[in-house]
């Protein structure tokens, strides 16, 4: 089957410009392509999660020679939430000689300094203090700058608004014992589920994400991603990389992918589960969702093409995934793109693969290719064990609907941004929790 | 039909099918009946002991009757705060038992110093409190036993649940252990037995002690910095050699009877280990691993689908205690474990040689 662009007019009568609508066409096909690739990759990954192998083969070191672990804090203007982690590290089942928290104030202008101070005093060895006063924003800057104080070969990184549990920080530290894991990560769940609409679709989708999509990557030996919290990697490996990267907007995704190319992996355990805030208010989802989109495609420019055909040591699913993972923000302009270009060859009047074919790829693709996220979502739920808030699965097309324009945008500003030189710019989410 | 009412009525027809699916939705967005966090357990840190500890409160209240009837010589019956039926004993007495293994719903208490020697095939449904030495007979059935002092089952006998010593645990011949088994001081199996968890400072398969020693273990405090070894493809480490540093293959993997490891090893097909190989860190396979006779594991021992461990090995010290997991685990007789012993799905003491012989 061919379009016949030359004998299309407009609807003005006018002759359509056959190169500019071939061109269309061929690129419509090229997205409708890699959108089906997408969508067969959630599905692979759900059936994979319910009827698949699961692989959990550290979760079961539950004595060991547990070796010495820092654990830092990230925290920047932290005052809500500070206090409830560090009380939660100090109760934690770990051995305390060999357990040091290193909060990482990072130029916070509230009361986070006075009260980490506080647990300075009130836990001494225990904690030691990092205050920041000066230097470059952002995370990995941070982190970078609190390595000084590292001795221990074991990482553990939290960000201020988690609470671990008990078991969690052996649980985080056993997969190192493996000499092939150079980063760990746990599972994010959502504790402020209930508040709103926004927290109950960010709690699906958070279920779906790591469920069913982090954990079915781990079944898989693709490519885990480490989320730069409830995660933990290992200093020789991160020494190895070249240490954080702080002009990388998500030193999480740009961490696994340097790991990932020097030989080393990250490994997921899903039932090392701790609790997050997630935003409660679109602005702050919107902000929160732009800097991933940015850091993310930054990441994907940085490494996608050496991942994919490059020298090193990532097997060939390792490469196909860790290329696909790379590409799953650039998917939401590229789906705007896509849905531009449909209207526009339809008002064209061409109907490619012949009207029929087409009609029939799109309600298959109503019912198979858009449900792909959705089943993932469902599946996650089922196997949480959750019933009722399945019933909001609807109102994730409004989740998806922010989220697409959100990525675009933020797309957009980056090539902007490229061509005026501007520099990128990190924000903090903002945190919901009642000060104590 | 009015043509203005066919469209209305058009109109809300489709509106309802767009609308329709949103009802569940707008229920549960105003109802919230499912809006609680996702359950993530908080201070459960997983202890093998955790049951044991929650019956040991459950029954708290029990104490001064337990001491009560201890003193007297007596029995007392009873039911618990949530309605469930006891028994306790204040001397042993062997018919009173055997007609107790008939009323399945009723909890065993024995007071402290008051020993029991069960005959065989007896059935216990539900949990027992030994607070002296508690000797199974062959054959017997038991849920759960919380054991103060030692738990010794008889050959053949069943365990569906958990079993806490705190003195001993020996199980005979061919016992079937489901579920948690710990002790605060020694696990003993015999061949033919079952299991699945085990945690106890020193856990013996079989006969242990006989038959040359295994390599000692000093790891260096270095080890866990030490340059780390990546291979790809198949890769054999000779007899005797001995290689500092950590080793990653990505490939099979097999170390040369003799050999010394001073650091940990992965491989990310099976492995095979020669006798008496000592390993100084932990010892990992993506898929399968053999581990000869007389080999020494100081860190945890993984293998991500079958392990087969051969007589004399020993993995990890009473002083560094460590964790040998596996879905499926066959451990030869002469096995010596400190630690937590692990198969996900099923664990089995086999004869001496027969590992070695596979």
């Amino acid at each position: 089957m061919r379009a016949r662009p030359q004998q299309v007019r407009s609807d003005q009568g006018k002759p359509a410009s056959g190169q500019w609508l071939r061109a269309m066409i061929y690129a419509l096909y090229i997205i409708v392509f890699v959108i089906c690739i997408y969508t067969g990759r959630h599905y692979y990954f759900t059936l994979n999660r319910l009827f698949g192998f699961q692989r959990h083969p550290y979760i079961d070191i539950d004595t060991a020679d547990w070796p010495p672990v820092t654990v830092l804090v990230a925290a920047h203007n932290e005052e809500k939430v500070i206090a409830n982690i560090l009380d939660a590290l100090m109760t934690v089942k770990y051995p305390a000689d060999r357990m040091l928290v290193i909060p990482v104030n990072d130029r916070s202008t509230d009361l986070t300094r006075e009260i980490i101070d506080k647990f300075v005093e009130g836990f001494p060895g225990r904690i030691q203090a990092f205050h920041r006063v000066a230097g470059k924003g952002g995370k990995a800057a941070a982190l970078k700058d609190a390595m000084e104080n590292v001795t221990t070969e074991v990482i553990l990184i939290f960000d201020a608004d988690y609470i671990p549990g008990a078991g969690l920080i052996k649980q985080l530290v056993a997969p190192f014992f493996d000499v092939e894991v150079g980063g760990v990560m746990g599972r994010v769940v959502p504790m402020n589920a209930g508040a709103n609409l926004l927290t109950r679709l960010l709690d699906l989708e958070r279920s779906g994400g790591y469920q069913v999509d982090q954990q079915a990557r781990m079944n898989l030996r693709l490519v885990p991603q480490h989320g730069g919290t409830v995660a933990g990697v290992r200093l020789s490996a991160l020494r190895e990389i070249g240490g954080w990267n702080e002009n990388s907007l998500t030193e999480d995704t740009d961490l696994t992918y340097r790991l990932l190319l020097n030989g080393w992996k990250t490994v997921y355990q899903n039932r090392s589960e701790c609790y997050e805030e997630v935003p409660e208010v679109w602005p702050v989802r919107i902000k929160q969702i732009m800097r991933w989109a940015k850091g993310h495609n930054q990441a994907m420019v940085t490494y996608g093409w050496h991942l994919l055909v490059g020298k090193h040591h990532a097997t060939l699913r390792e490469r196909i995934d860790g290329t696909l993972l790379l590409g799953v923000y650039a998917m939401a302009p590229i789906t705007l793109i896509g849905w531009a270009l449909a209207l526009g060859v339809f008002y064209q009047g061409v109907a490619p693969l012949h009207g029929v074919i087409a009609l029939l790829s799109l309600t298959a693709y109503a019912a198979l290719g858009n449900l792909a996220a959705f089943f993932e979502i469902a599946a996650a739920a089922r196997l949480d064990g959750t019933r009722k808030r399945i019933c909001l699965l609807p109102f994730l097309i409004l989740g998806f609907a922010v989220s697409i324009f959100s990525v675009s945008r933020a797309a957009v500003s980056q090539v902007s941004d490229l061509v005026t030189g501007a520099e990128f710019h990190w924000d903090k989410t903002e945190r919901f929790r009642k000060v104590l | 039909m009015n043509p203005h009412l066919a469209v209305a009525a058009l109109v809300g027809m489709v509106s309802l099918m767009f609308a329709l699916p949103l009802l569940p939705a707008l229920l549960e967005l105003r109802r919230k009946s499912d809006a609680l966090p996702l359950s993530v357990v908080q201070q459960n840190a997983g202890e093998i002991r955790y049951f044991a500890d929650s019956f040991r409160t459950y029954i708290k209240s029990l104490e001064p009757t337990m001491q009560g009837c201890v003193a007297a010589g007596t029995t007392a019956t009873g039911s618990l705060p949530d309605g469930e039926e006891y028994v306790v004993l204040g001397r042993v007495d062997e018919p009173l038992v055997l007609a107790l293994q008939q009323r399945d719903k009723t909890h065993l208490m024995m007071g402290a110093d008051i020993d029991l020697i069960l005959p065989d095939d007896a059935r216990f449904s539900k949990d027992i409190y030994a607070g002296g030495q508690f000797v199974g007979g062959e054959k017997n059935n038991f849920r759960a036993i919380l054991g103060e002092k030692n738990v010794h089952l008889g050959a053949g006998s069943r365990v569906l649940r958990w079993v806490h010593a705190v003195g001993e645990f020996t199980a005979g011949l061919g016992c079937n252990l489901y579920g948690r088994i710990s002790s605060d001081s020694l696990i003993r199996l015999q061949a033919g037995c079952r299991f699945l968890r085990l945690n106890a400072p020193r856990i013996e398969i079989g006969r242990v002690g006989v038959g040359p020693e295994a390599p000692s273990l000093q790891p260096s405090d270095a080890a866990p910095m030490a340059r780390r070894f990546l291979h790809d493809g198949d890769f054999e480490v000779q007899p005797g050699e001995v290689i500092v540093g950590d080793i990653l293959i990505r490939g099979k993997l097999h170390i040369g009877s003799g050999a010394r490891i001073c650091g940990s090893v992965k491989s990310v097909e099976d492995a095979v280990i020669g006798d008496g190989v000592a390993v100084e860190g932990s010892l990992i396979s993506a898929r399968k691993m053999r581990i000869g006779p007389h080999c020494a594991i100081h860190g945890p021992v993984i293998a991500e689908r079958e392990l087969a461990i051969a007589s004399g090995v020993q993995c990890g010290s009473f002083e560094h205690p460590t964790t040998v997991s596996a879905p499926r685990i066959e451990v030869e007789e002469g096995v010596t474990v400190f630690g937590t012993l692990w198969a996900r799905e099923h664990g089995q003491v086999v004869e001496d040689n027969m590992v070695a012989s596979q």
